[in-house]
């Protein structure tokens, strides 16, 4: 009786899980082995032939001097995130106790993040315009006669880039550290202030320390995030000018959709998920290591 | 004290209002006339207001009426799948015992690391082959099936304490009246934050429309705010008065949705 019961449970569980594990095997398992078996191959679209070629695509993947620009690229792309960690905390601190008008400001502070990306990618573009638009307009005001090219220019565009993701992912961090900020004990920061701790020592000594999973959670989910998009860059510079903006996951797509190289784009791809695994191992190793109380 | 605190969120608002100076020169600029775009100093309030630029982008063939009517398809359809089929399997993951059920949520997990771009190629010849490439379908249908909402109703169900599930077994109710009657209505707040997150990806999403649609009438709004770049490439005010139009909808459903929004993204992430 108590068996049949359980054994009924047991095909219940799998008709609850069913529906959604056919679309994962149909629009993700199956897409990501058929990807890479094409990493082995040369296959062009629009031809008919595909044959095998062994690891080709990986030597010359290897051999690909765009392959160490976009590599370059997405490195400078990566240390925004940081940056932006750091903003972000430093406004959750502060709006955490010693503000008035909180629920404003958080919402102020996360609209960047919640509107279009495009659309605000090409309001950047225009801020950022070199000869007459406002940035350099204010930099001029305020004396400096050459000011950078910004998107314009190839020494300056990813950086260019990093500040408008810096501006777009703050808002994301500051919401989740204000959430773990709470979550900090009130005596802990009594109890420090009681011992003479000032601001600055209550914020170092105690606040980072105890946030510190939320630090490293944010840094690995906000790299993994970062290294995925390829979106505002392909709309507003499309990699250039030249390879100066080609991440890599905009190489995978220029390769794949602008030139028709398949095979040469799905051994891209797997690249960047060799890095995402990395980036992840990363992290369950060192949750334990660096993470302190 | 008062006068730390006052002062404090004097600076905070000068930076908040610095981080929201582009959407406000985005407004101003598509309110002004051709010749007034990068005057400097900048007015922000300019001195005709022409709304022209506006007309423009709402009005014509292809214009953003389509693009929010193709928008809102994909992105409600999507959502709607989504957030049922995230719930039912996340159900099955967090509340049934069945074998191989921790081996397949490993291969769940383990799926959230393949980024989109190697899904990308084999996506679009298997769309080709079933005759769904440009159309609204190639994006709808792997919308309905998000591995982070599995993830994150799972979490949600697993709170749920299990003498819940075991009086309604007792008194003869199986999993999917539990599941219908008893979890779901439990778990609105949930479905909420994940459907509002869901819709604002869809909503917001350029990538998949840039890859798997190339009939300007299929258009999401990111994809035609792009095209009407590409085509007006020097009439700047008409562009920032399509960006206007592309940002408003996340921007209404951002401050009605706000306690979701908020809430849902710092307790998914901070337990996560």
């Amino acid at each position: 009786m108590k068996n049949n019961w359980i054994k009924r449970q047991r095909l219940t569980g799998y008709v609850f899980v069913a529906p959604n594990m056919i679309g994962v095997l149909v629009f993700f398992i199956l897409p990501a082995l058929f990807s890479l078996v094409l990493v082995f191959t040369n296959w062009q679209f629009g031809s008919q032939s595909m044959n095998f070629i062994g690891v080709k695509n990986i030597t010359r993947l290897f051999k690909d001097p765009v392959f160490y620009i976009s590599l370059k690229n997405t490195l400078i792309f990566l240390a925004s995130v940081p940056i932006s960690l750091m903003l972000a905390f430093i406004v959750a601190v502060v709006l955490n106790k010693s503000v008035y008008f909180k629920g404003l400001l958080r919402v102020l502070y996360f609209m960047p993040y919640i509107t279009s990306g495009v659309a605000t990618a090409f309001v950047w573009m225009l801020l950022f315009q070199p000869s007459q638009g406002p940035i350099n307009g204010f930099l001029r005001s305020i004396g400096i006669e050459n000011p950078p090219g910004w998107l314009a220019t190839t020494t300056t565009s990813m950086f260019a880039i990093d500040i408008i993701w810096i501006w777009f992912m703050l808002g994301y961090f500051m919401i989740i550290y204000l959430a773990a900020l709470q979550e900090v004990p009130a005596e802990l920061q009594e109890a420090a202030k009681m011992d003479g701790a000032g601001t600055y020592k209550t914020i170092r000594h105690v606040m980072l320390p105890m946030v510190s999973p939320t630090t490293f959670m944010l840094l690995i989910s906000g790299l993994i995030m970062t290294i995925k998009t390829f979106g505002i860059i392909q709309a507003i510079t499309q990699g250039g000018p030249g390879n100066s903006t080609t991440i890599l996951s905009l190489f995978v797509y220029k390769t794949a959709f602008s030139y028709y190289e398949m095979g040469y784009a799905s051994t891209i791809s797997w690249a960047l998920f060799i890095i995402i695994v990395l980036i992840t191992a990363v992290q369950w190793i060192g949750q334990k290591k660096w993470v302190h109380y | 004290m008062i006068w730390k605190k006052a002062g404090l969120t004097a600076l905070m608002l000068l930076c908040a209002g610095l981080m929201i100076l582009p959407f406000i020169w985005m407004f101003s600029t598509s309110l002004k006339s051709p010749l007034d775009v990068f005057q400097y100093p900048i007015r922000w309030i300019p001195d005709k207001i022409v709304w022209d630029h506006h007309i423009k982008v709402w009005t014509g063939e292809e214009s953003f009426v389509l693009y929010y009517a193709n928008s809102l398809k994909i992105a409600l359809i999507a959502m709607a799948g989504a957030t049922f089929l995230s719930a039912f399997a996340a159900y099955g993951f967090a509340r049934t015992q069945f074998k191989g059920r921790e081996l397949m949520f490993f291969i769940y997990l383990s799926m959230m690391m393949v980024p989109p771009q190697v899904l990308f190629v084999p996506k679009f010849i298997m769309f080709e082959w079933l005759g769904i490439y440009n159309t609204h379908w190639a994006i709808i249908l792997p919308g309905l099936f998000t591995i982070f909402g599995v993830f994150m109703l799972r979490q949600f169900f697993m709170k749920i304490p299990m003498e819940i599930s075991e009086s309604a077994f007792i008194d003869g109710a199986g999993h999917f009246r539990i599941f219908f009657q008893l979890m779901l209505p439990l778990a609105k707040p949930a479905l909420a934050t994940l459907a509002i997150i869901d819709f604002s990806w869809h909503w917001n999403d350029y990538e998949n429309a840039l890859v798997f649609l190339i009939d300007p009438k299929l258009y999401t709004v990111p994809l035609g705010l792009k095209n009407f770049i590409l085509e007006h490439s020097i009439d700047y005010n008409g562009m920032m008065a399509a960006a206007t139009a592309g940002i408003i909808p996340m921007l209404i459903i951002f401050l009605l949705g706000q306690r979701f929004i908020i809430e849902g993204i710092s307790s998914s992430a901070v337990k996560g």
